[in-house]
């Protein structure tokens, strides 16, 4: 990677703009991994892989919901965006199965939270 | 495809059995009717991030109906969904508390990819400063921002910036100070593991704001993924030539070490903390000479929290004024803690300045997890105090919270019901900074030993009235001779829980009683015979053989013996023992 000059600074600023595509992402920070964070993200990882879905999954920090890590956050066409908690193996598996291919929302597991702005 | 999606949770489920999936069978049997189930989706929630409102409906993406009943269905389907149109009689209209300046990026991008960070607009404060600002412009809009320190004390970031910029010296250093320690208090680590260019743009501006051409991570080697995570980040930074020689084409040149702290308390105090990374033991030094005059090696030094870092490139790219805008008018800007303890949501809340301390505990985490009532809150870890319940409509910022005899302190927040005992809690805070203590000086090193041993006596029941003078009297000695902010604010603990809560204090003393039962030398157990099964499991279970009888004649509890550990209490499957 070359170095980056104060133009090349100005042209991601002028292009940077939401996020397009599908995602889902992981909260992998302490937290979220002492809850079972990384099993939820290796299980989503195999489990797109045996569906054949492409979908980006990522993982990120720490959303501050720490009572309700493990976090994931889902992102898919036609459907809103949605964080769900306490998310384990079998929720990941429902996630995948329901929303991502379903496009049905998962009941009982969104946390949804209010911020400013 | 759906048109709508609309979120269903119960609200009050601490005091009454949750009905979110009766009102769920309703709505829907609703939507069937008007023929519009494929059209509307209903989600029934696990949160909805508002408490104690009976059933709340929320039409994404912000429509947010609160106590509704079954009754108000139809016209929610009828008016609301179909129409469009808002309900005023049970719009939810209370703003959302939570603002987002530090944990702006936090849990929305990828940690571990710098191309992430830069399209957020990462690293558009530090070429702003470089290209656009000089070192007095970033010094004015600091002013105006009115920002101060997170790690607790509040200083003025301009100032301390100021001041080591003034002096003029060959070399100077800034350290980003991620020592985090205070018990239950991991702002710091959250950031670092969910945004850690933030903190190195931080650390730039201000390392090209005092004319510094070194700076260092002081990270505690318990947090090793945010090591891991800075690490990487810094690898990521160079590569791309966002440090090291002219950065970015200019003449500023800036390079970053990782230091570890090998896990002791004191070293997150500025002057310790320069020791240990100059390969000292690690104890404070008298100041002044303050570390911006003299600090590593010598030289002037910045040395600045993490959270204060994270709030220095919004405050460039927004401007000083618009973060003056949020806050009080002593304290600028928002601050996030870590609330923790008898809550049902615990976790991080950043908050704008100003808020109440009930507004963060009821509105944000939900109250208690008990549903009992608070006794008090704890803020500023051990150098802090406790907040009594009649204080919570006190709005937090840093003099508010001293006037309280507590302070703002990193950000941990521990709430604390009825079952906690405020003896207990003087105790264990007291307890953690004798452990920490470095030794260095007398006042700290002594004076911590003998307020832990009244307080230990107190809690066994061997107190005696002249103790709380004595604890005030070492406290004052402690406050005002101890040679850093350990010693002097290790007593504050045990200060305000005196100050607030004497009669509980006096009830140990007096009475050798302790309502909530946590100190376990003075409670009391006796066998509720009319409860009892006669199992025989405390008998079998009772370590000291104090509790004698038969399978037929049934247990009691040989009150002599007793050494009050609590186990038969604990393991009665009955509820048959009674503790006072």
């Amino acid at each position: 990677m070359k170095k980056l000059t104060r133009e090349d600074l100005d042209k991601i600023g002028a292009a940077s703009a939401n996020k397009a595509g599908d995602y889902i992402r992981v909260g992998l920070s302490t937290c979220g991994i002492a809850a079972g964070a990384d099993v939820v993200f290796d299980t989503l990882v195999e489990e797109a892989k045996k569906r054949n879905i492409q979908i980006d999954i990522e993982k990120c920090g720490c959303v501050g919901m720490c009572f309700a890590e493990p976090l994931v956050e889902v992102s898919v066409e036609g459907l809103p965006r949605v964080i769900y908690g306490k998310v384990d193996k079998e929720v990941a598996v429902k996630i995948m199965e329901k929303h991502v291919v379903g496009k049905n929302l998962v009941n009982e597991y969104i946390f949804d939270f209010r911020l400013k702005e | 495809m759906y048109n709508k999606t609309v979120l269903i949770k119960d609200t009050t489920t601490l005091t009454q059995e949750d009905k979110t999936r009766d009102f769920y069978v309703s709505f829907t049997n609703s939507l069937r009717e008007q023929n519009l189930s494929d059209e509307v989706q209903v989600v029934r929630a696990a949160d909805i991030g508002v408490y104690n409102h009976g059933i709340v409906v929320k039409i994404l993406p912000d429509i947010v109906y609160h106590d509704v009943k079954e009754a108000d269905i139809g016209r929610i389907v009828e008016e609301t969904i179909k129409q469009g149109k808002v309900l005023e009689d049970l719009v939810f209209n209370k703003d959302p508390k939570q603002q987002r300046i530090v944990l702006r990026n936090c849990g929305k991008i990828d940690p571990e990819s710098i191309d992430e960070y830069l399209a957020v607009g990462g690293y558009q404060a530090i070429k702003k400063v470089i290209f656009e600002m000089d070192a007095d412009k970033v010094l004015d809009e600091m002013k105006k921002s009115g920002l101060r320190g997170r790690g607790g004390a509040g200083f003025p970031t301009w100032m301390k910036w100021k001041f080591t910029r003034a002096v003029p010296s060959d070399r100077k250093f800034v350290i980003c100070n991620a020592d985090e320690g205070d018990p239950g208090a991991y702002m710091d680590r959250s950031v670092l593991e969910g945004d850690p260019h933030s903190v190195i743009e931080g650390l730039m501006i201000s390392a090209y704001t005092i004319g510094a051409s070194k700076g260092y991570f002081y990270i505690r080697a318990e947090y090793p993924l945010a090591v891991e995570r800075v690490k990487l980040a810094l690898a990521q930074a160079y590569e791309y030539g966002l440090l090291g020689d002219n950065i970015l084409g200019s003449n500023f040149s800036f390079d970053i070490d990782i230091r570890l702290g090998a896990g002791a308390f004191v070293c997150g105090e500025e002057t310790a903390l320069i020791a240990s990374i100059e390969g000292k033991r690690g104890t404070p030094r008298p100041r002044p000479p303050y570390p911006s005059v003299k600090g590593l090696w010598d030289k002037p030094t910045a040395i600045n929290n993490v959270e204060t870092l994270a709030n220095i490139a919004p405050i460039i790219t927004r401007g000083g004024d618009w973060f003056a805008s949020i806050g009080t008018v002593t304290s600028k800007g928002t601050k996030v803690f870590a609330v923790t303890g008898k809550v049902k949501n615990s976790g991080l809340v950043e908050v704008p300045m100003g808020i109440t301390i009930r507004e963060i505990v009821f509105e944000i985490c939900g109250g208690t997890i008990s549903g009992k009532p608070i006794k008090a809150v704890q803020t500023g870890g051990p150098s802090g105090g406790v907040i009594p319940a009649e204080f919570l409509d006190t709005p937090v910022d840093y003099e508010n919270l001293q006037k309280l005899g507590s302070i703002m302190g990193s950000g941990g927040m521990i709430v604390m019901d009825e079952d906690d005992c405020m003896v207990d809690i003087a105790k264990f805070y007291l307890g953690f900074c004798v452990d920490e203590s470095c030794g260095k000086c007398a006042p700290c090193r002594i004076g911590g030993f003998q307020m832990l041993h009244i307080l230990n006596n107190i809690a066994d029941g061997k107190g005696k009235l002249e103790d709380l003078a004595q604890l005030k009297r070492i406290s004052f000695a402690m406050q005002k001779a101890s040679l850093c902010a350990l010693g002097q604010t290790a007593p504050n603990p045990v200060i305000s829980t005196t100050r607030y809560f004497e009669d509980e204090y006096k009830e140990h003393i007096l009475e050798k009683k302790c309502r909530s039962g946590k100190c376990a030398r003075l409670a009391s157990y006796t066998i509720i015979q009319e409860k009892c099964k006669k199992c025989g499991l405390c008998h079998k279970n009772c370590p000291a053989g104090a509790i004698p009888g038969s399978r037929e004649e049934g247990y009691q509890i040989d009150q002599e013996k007793c050494i009050k550990c609590g186990q038969c209490f604990e393991i009665c499957k009955f509820k048959a023992i009674k503790k006072e």
